[in-house]
Formats: structure tokens, sequence, C-alpha cells
């Protein structure tokens, strides 16, 4: 048996140190430049600015505790409901749950501030002045705790973040054999007790991916607490660490920064220590299908609970994205409705003159070019954060290397964008030994996009493979399979159903991101998102919001092709 | 590969990343320094600049407004052998983005058309990466506080306003210190400066005038004013004074605008913004007025600037294109100009005539920020801001 796990640890290895220098290259050296930034003569008093000075009250410290019950409540309810939803349309029998299941992976394509401007319709009050919200303009007094501030940015967040931890726990959940939830019930096991004491801890490596991902998400997140935090003062670290770098204090802002990772790892860290040790393999050679929970009465609480979840998250914010685009004034009704922003000629009493979307030169160029990009950087990741995982799980033993690689994967979301493309500049600006500079092509765009998702592709694969157990490779290995036939026969067709759920994470989060790509664009390849911040910027909002609801229409579109794409094994959304 | 001195840390940080190994072999390989420059481009006529600038055949420009898409075609229109190559990208990132670029030596823009004048007097300027280039022909018509330490094609404002409907009968503020006052308490709304520059630029021009605030102070509550501790003078202790009054801190200008410009509202609040977002009223359904006469003063004037890259790649196109940007010397500007030709903007040229459908520049009675003073104060005056939250 030795010489099994031998042949499978060997070639592994150097997997790991190939996978290990991909990283370096992509995460270590912006995230190393960054740090050599804030070390230099001039800016390392930045370090006692913002940790030990009269300033660190307001910058950190008070900052750090928001980001912290944010990101932790953003991250725990995001789990909690994610995997619920994962849950009733995996395990139940409820009726709708097909639809529910495809609703519930819709939000995270929606930008965030698509629920937030969604929050605001309902629960504005008169705090700022301007239009109040509905609750407001019916008489009832909103109190601020529910128009601004903590409540309403966790809440937002989860209803933007849960789909992360839907999709991770339920691949993870379908790969539940049913042999298991039968052997329970044949102990007189109750539905409660399974699902407690079999389903959850079976996909515990699912929802600790599902929290990582919420929770870096929520305290990196910049538009949600802006928009929802600053009106009372309510400030995290990614509004301070945004606007250090916008007023021109960029080491403080990196100091943030830095220390955001420093946070995260701690996050990571102790999270990795309740799956530490455990074997979550579920997928062995004796598979079985998936076997659903009957329900009886609670059926149709589920179904209520499911459905008001998926339409508050999912259908009411996507209303309002797509009435805001044929409003003919910003977020008001007073002047009715128009296609104009859609697909009008230049007129100029409206919009200064502002053209339909649809009738931008550039438009369908930006939407080809989008497509490829997103495709393209979700293989790269996907790939790199596959062989990532599987090096983690298969070399726990190594806990430097494994523990490196899952610190790598995890950080990309904390390394500000743009502090990210200026690392890309300096590293690929200029030609290399005998290769042309990639600086100003395409395919410098598909390398940054891989290095800001790996978390996506690497958290998912994670969970994927560590429900695959290892005899089934220990069997090929017996069988004489080299490493490269076993990846590709066992361990990639195994952890499939993640991974092309974080292949569909990737590919969304590239075609709305614009932050990471806004210093590598150029006019050569226009891309939907810089369109959307050209009209933003420029406060032409219908414009914006119509090229944002064509992001989230592509967005769900390839969702649903990534889906059926899978087939038949894909028993959840066949059901 | 000499390199020059790169003090600040962004380029630091740069060098590092760029020293790693793998990247050894850049320093080999890159290309030997550029020839010397020999020509004179302020010495030639306009005709040889065209005749340069064609043979070149194109020009690249990182502008923070999308309205350089219009410049653009009305560039091509006008030289039809020089192609404009126009990135749109925000102030912050065109600025990080040159100098990581100039650093990394490898393609960047020939043109800079950006707002931020402090950061790019400590970013770009001190650091080489910017230039200035004066257009022969603007030497009479473009005062001297436009020609350095760049040129400037045009002002914009952050002042106060108010809405119109509410308050028919002009400004319900006629001194900044009655922001201060119970009345506005929870009725001031200001984008939170400590998150956009231009807002960090309106309170830094408030403490370096702290001398007009002060007797502004003194007209209002008929006494001398008195600082607070740790408050360095009158323009912060306004600010504190605000941010005390319960000021409401935004993210964004738009948010400010239909927070008080909003038609409909019975008291409605008074916030700092663009004046020039007054041409979206009819469009937005808003009633935004500028509270002009206020005293001291509604707020700052600030430039926006034209810059040439060091070592630009089509040195003459270059210069060309901020000539065009310049504007031609018909009343308006000409096409050049015709995007930035917006009521409550203003163009820097004493021969082009201000939009009508605003106040003239000195009856708006603005402050005109010093790019160069306020980057040496605004750091002090983002740390206190930091302060009193």
């Amino acid at each position: 048996m030795r010489r099994v796990s031998t042949g499978i640890r060997r070639p592994t290895t150097w997997l790991a140190v190939a996978v290990l220098a991909v990283l370096v290259v992509l995460v270590a050296l912006p995230l190393q430049g960054l740090v050599a930034a804030t070390l230099q003569p001039d800016s390392v008093g930045s370090w006692t600015d913002v940790l030990a000075s009269p300033l660190s009250g307001n910058l950190f410290w008070e900052p750090l505790r928001n980001s912290l019950i944010v990101g932790l409540g953003t991250g725990l309810v995001a789990s909690l409901l994610g995997g619920f939803l994962a849950w009733v349309v995996v395990m139940s029998d409820i009726p709708g749950r097909r639809i529910i299941g495809v609703l519930a992976t819709i939000p995270f394509a929606l930008p965030s501030f698509a629920i937030a401007l969604a929050w605001e319709s309902v629960f504005r009050n008169d705090r700022l002045g301007g239009n109040p919200g509905v609750l407001a303009s019916l008489g009832i007094a909103v109190p601020d705790i529910l128009s601004w501030g903590v409540v309403p940015i966790t809440l937002t967040l989860v209803a933007h973040y849960y789909s992360l931890s839907f999709v991770v726990v339920a691949a993870a959940l379908s790969n539940v054999g049913g042999d298991l939830v039968a052997a329970a019930e044949l102990t007189g096991a109750s539905r409660l007790r399974i699902a407690l004491r079999i389903s959850l801890p079976v996909v515990a490596p699912a929802i600790l991916s599902g929290f990582l991902l919420a929770f870096a998400e929520g305290v990196s997140n910049f538009a949600v607490p802006a928009l929802l935090g600053l009106p009372v003062r309510f400030q995290t670290l990614s509004t301070r660490l945004y606007g250090s770098i916008s007023t021109g204090d960029t080491e403080r802002g990196y100091v943030l920064s830095i220390l955001l990772v420093v946070i995260a790892a701690l996050v990571l860290w102790v999270g990795n220590r309740f799956t530490a040790g455990k074997s979550f393999a579920t997928i062995t050679g004796k598979s079985s299908r998936p076997r659903r929970v009957t329900t009886g009465r609670w059926k149709w609480v589920l179904f209520t609970l499911s459905a008001a979840l998926v339409t508050a998250t999912t259908i009411v914010p996507g209303i309002v994205l797509a009435t805001s685009t044929l409003l003919r004034r910003t977020n008001s009704f007073d002047a009715g409705l128009t296609l104009h922003y859609w697909i009008g000629e230049s007129d100029p009493n409206i919009a200064q003159g502002m053209r339909g979307v649809l009738r931008d030169p550039i438009a369908l160029d930006a939407l080809l070019s989008t497509v490829s990009l997103g495709i393209s950087v979700a293989l790269g990741a996907t790939l790199i954060g596959l062989l990532s995982a599987y090096v983690v799980t298969r070399l726990k033993r190594a806990r430097a290397v494994t523990g490196s690689i899952s610190l790598l994967s995890y950080v990309p979301f904390l390394i500000p964008g743009i502090a990210f493309g200026a690392a890309f500049i300096a590293q690929f600006g200029a030609p290399i030994g005998p290769f042309p500079s990639l600086y100003g092509t395409f395919a410098i765009l598909v390398v940054a996009g891989i290095a800001a998702s790996l978390p996506f592709a690497f958290q998912t694969s994670r969970s994927a493979l560590g429900q695959a157990a290892g005899d089934l490779e220990e069997a090929a290995v017996i069988a004489g399979a080299g490493t490269a036939r076993r990846l590709r026969s066992i361990v990639f067709p195994l952890a499939s159903r993640g991974v092309v759920s974080g292949g569909i994470l990737v590919f969304v989060t590239m075609v709305r991101d614009l932050s990471l790509v806004v210093l590598l664009v150029t006019p050569a390849t226009p891309l939907l998102s810089v369109m959307t911040y050209r009209y933003a910027s420029e406060g032409f909002t219908q414009s914006a919001n119509a090229i944002t609801l064509v992001i989230a229409i592509v967005s769900v579109a390839a969702t649903l092709l990534a889906r059926r794409l899978q087939g038949t094994n894909q028993s959840w959304s066949n059901a | 590969m000499p390199r020059r001195p790169l003090p600040t840390p962004l380029r630091y940080t740069l060098t590092v990343a760029a020293a790693f190994p793998l990247l050894i072999g850049l320093a080999a390989c890159s290309a030997p320094a550029e020839a010397e420059e020999t020509v004179d481009y302020s010495a030639l006529s306009h005709d040889e600049l065209v005749e340069l600038a064609t043979e070149e055949g194109e020009v690249s420009v990182y502008a923070f407004t999308s309205r350089i898409a219009t410049v653009e075609e009305a560039f091509e229109a006008e030289y039809p052998g020089i192609d404009v190559v126009a990135t749109d990208i925000s102030s912050t990132e065109l600025i990080t983005r040159l100098a990581s670029e100039n650093q990394a030596g490898s393609a960047t823009a020939d043109v800079a058309y950006v707002s931020d004048a402090p950061v790019v007097v400590t970013e770009l300027l001190a650091e080489g990466v910017l230039e200035q280039y004066l257009p022969p022909r603007m030497a009479d018509v473009l005062p001297e506080e436009y020609q350095t330490p760049l040129v400037a094609n045009r002002l914009s404002t952050k002042v106060l306003m108010y809405n119109e409907e509410a308050y028919p009968d002009g400004s319900p503020v006629s001194n900044l210190w009655e922001l201060t006052d119970a009345e506005w308490a929870g009725k001031v709304v200001l984008v939170d400066p400590n998150v956009r520059g231009d807002y960090l630029d309106l309170v830094t021009e408030m403490s370096l005038r702290a001398d007009e605030m002060a007797a502004a102070y003194e007209e209002h509550f008929g006494a001398e004013i008195e600082l607070s501790d740790g408050v360095e003078d009158a323009g912060l202790q306004f600010i504190s004074d605000l941010y005390n009054n319960d000021a409401v801190l935004v993210d964004d200008t738009d948010t400010v605008n239909a927070a008080i410009g909003a038609l409909g509202q019975d008291a409605p609040p008074v916030g700092f913004t663009s004046y020039s977002d007054r041409r979206d009223n009819e469009d937005e359904g808003w009633a935004l007025q500028v509270a002009s006469g206020v005293a001291p003063s509604p707020g700052i004037v600030f430039p926006a600037m034209l810059g040439i890259t060091a070592g630009a790649e089509n040195p003459a196109a270059a210069r060309l294109l901020i000539d065009f940007m310049m504007g031609d010397d018909t009343e308006t500007g000409g096409p050049g100009f015709e995007p930035f030709y917006v009521a409550g903007d203003y163009p820097t040229r004493t021969d082009v005539v201000a939009p009508a459908d605003a106040l003239a520049l000195d009856e708006l009675g603005g402050w005109i920020i010093d790019a160069e003073a306020s980057a040496e104060r605004r750091d002090v005056v983002a740390d206190f801001l930091l302060t009193i939250q």
C-alpha cells in the first residue's frame, strides 16, 4: 500500500511545484509588491498611521470591527440560506425545486448595487432627502437602522452572495450517495437526524468553501457599504481602503489591504481547522444515486420559504434593474417609461444626446470580447484551481506547501484591483527575454483574470475533490495509470459537478468585474464592464444599468448552458 | 539599463517586482535608450507640426472623461491622416497606470487628460512621468495660472447648491457657517472627502483660506472664532462643526444631486456638488441651483489638465492633440472644445466666451485651487478628517 501512495505522491510533488510557481507569479508577486511599497522609507509611516496613531481608531480599528461584523454576518447567513436552499433543491421533494435551483444561482450574476438599490427603493427614509422609499411614502417611519448601516449592508450582501454557498453545497449534496441515507433510514433515524448527522457533515467542506467565499466577498465589497453605510458614517475596511487610494494616499490603502489579507488568512486557518483530519469522501467505487427526503406536511412551508427567498433576491432586484433602464428619469417614475436608453437615436434633449446602448457601435464587439474573456478565464482558472486543489487534497502532510497554495488561492479578492493591475504592468509591461511584451494584448487580460478569480475555482474544486475517495486513484495506480491519465479519467470526471459550478462562478465574475482589468484594457479590446463604467461616470445611469442587465443576462445564459452541457448526471437540475 | 531614480513607493514596488529573477532578461534585452530628442516642437509652425504628426499617424490618449470619444471624432475629421486611440478611465486609475507604465518601460499613452490636479503634481509631475506642453498660440490667451504645472483647458466646480423649487427666493444660505447651525442639522449632503479627491480638495481649500473662513465666522456669529483643541485653523473648524452638525456623507455626486435636487420636497437639504450638473435638471427632474454669493465662497473651481508623457512615442501628434483640445479661435472654442463647452464649467482661455445659462466665473465667486499648494496641504487635512468622523 505504501508503494501505491508513493506512486500518487511523487508526480504530485512535481505538480505541486508547478502549481506553486504559477501562484507565485500570479498572486505572490503582486502581493509582495504591495508589501514592498509600504516598507519603503517614506511610506513605512503608513503602518504606524494605520495601527498606532490618533487616526487608527477611525482609519482601522472601527472599520475593522465593522468589516468583521459584515463579513462574518454575510458568511454565516449566506451559508445558512445557501445551504438550506441547496438541501431543499437537491434532497427534498418540494414542488418547483428545479426552477428554485435555477433562480438561486442568479443573485451572484446581478450586480450588488442592484440589490442595494432594491433595498433602498423599499426602506429608504428621509435621512438623505430626495425621493423616499416605498414604506416612507406610505407614511411609515423607517428607523435609520433599517435604512442605513450594518443591517441593510449585511442583508444586501447576503442576498448577493448566498448563491455562492448554494452553488457549492448543491454540487456537493448531489454527490451524497443514497446508500448512506438509506442505511440511516433502515436504522430508524428521523428525517431531521439524517439531515443533521449525514447530509450536513458530508457537505461540511462545501459549506466551509461557500462561507470562505462569501466572507471574502463580503469584506472586499465596496459598492454596498459605500451606498448604504456612508450616510450614517458606517465605514468598513473596504471603504477606507478605496478612499485612501482614490484620494492619493496609496500606501495607506495598501497597508489596509495587507491587513485584510492577514485577517482573511486567519479566517481561512480557523475554517480549515474545522475540517482538518476528517475524511469527507462520499464518492467511492460503489456509487449510488442520491435519494430524496419526503418532507410530508412540511412541504409547503419549505416551498414558501424557498420561493420567498429567491423572489426577494432574484426576481425583485432583477425587476428593479430592468425597470431602471426604462425610466425616462433616473430612479423616478415621474417622467414615465421609455425604450430610448436601449434603442433610441441620439436626441439632444435626452441624456446629453447619448444614443441607446444597442446603437453603440462598440456594443457588439464588447459583448463578443467579454464572452471570450469570460470563457478563456473560466477555463484557465478552473484548470489551475483544480490542480491546486488536487495537490492540496492529496499532499495533506506537506503543510507548508498546501498552506501556501490554499492561502495564495484565497487572497486575490483582497488585493485591490488597481494594485493588481499595477503589478501586472510591472511584470508583463516589457518584453521578457525573447518573448514580446504581453502588455496591451488580450492575453494579459486573461492572465490577470485568472489570477483574480482563482478563489472561486480553487474553493469549488477543493470541495468537490474532498468528496472523491482516494481508493479509486489507488486502484488506477495499481493498474499502471500515470498521473495525467488518472487526472483525466478519474479525478476530473468525479469532481466535474463542483468544478463546472466553479467555472461558472469564474465566468460570471469575469464578465461583470471591472476593477482588475481596467488598468490593462485597451480600446482594441472593448469590454461590457468598461462600457458600464463609461456610462456611469458621466451620470447616464439608465445606459449603465442597461449594459449591466446585458451582463446579467449573459451570465444567466452561461449558467443555464453549462448546466445543460453537464447533462443527465446533474440530478438536481433534471429532477 | 539606466533607471531614473523613482522615489515614490509605487515605483519602488514595481522595481522590486521587476527585479524578480524571472524578469532579469528584461534588463538585458530592453531597447537602447531613445535617440536624443532634437526637434524643438515649440518652434515649429502649425503646418510643420501637422506634417510631422501625420507622419506618425497615430496618437494615444488616456482621459478621465468619456467625452474624449467626441474629441476623437472631431480630431480625426480635422486631421484625417491621424488616428486617435482614446482610453477613458477614472483619474485615480489613469494616474496609477501612467506611473506603472512609465516604470515598466512599456507602451503608454502620448497624452493624458486628467483631473485630480494635486495628485498629478505629487505622483506624476514630481517623477517626470508627465510633462507640460504649452501650444505656442496659447501663450497670450491662456492666463499664467492655467499654463503650469500643466495646461488646463477647462475648469469644473464643487460648490454649494440648493433646491430652487423649494427655495424660489434664492439661496437659503448666505454664509457657509449657517450650515453649522441647528437649523441645518442633518441637512447638508456631501461626498465623503475621505473617499473622493475633489471633495478633499474642497475641504483643503477651506483650510488654505482659513482667514476668509474666520472673517465669515465673525460676520455670522458676531464674535471672533475660537478654535477647538487640536483644530489648526478656521477652515478645519468649519468642517469639524459641520460634521458635528450631522452632515450626511454619501459615496457619489449623483447621490448628492438627487438628494438636494429632487422635485417635490418640502425641506430639501443643501449640498456640495458640480455646478454643471444643473444642466441635467430638466432631464432628471431636479431643481439644482448654485448658492452664489454665499460668504466667503460657495466652493472650489479646479482644472482639467492636459500633459504629454515623457518620451511619448508620437511627440508631434501628441502636441497636435493638446493644441486641438485647447480649442480654436471662435467664441465657443470650436469642435476640439465642444464636448467641454458646458454651462457650469468654464473655459480657461480668455478669448473663449463662457457658455450662457450659467453665472460668469467671477460672479460665481468660487475659490480657484492652486494644485501645488493643495498638494502640500491635503494630507494633513485628510488626516484631520479621519479624527473627526
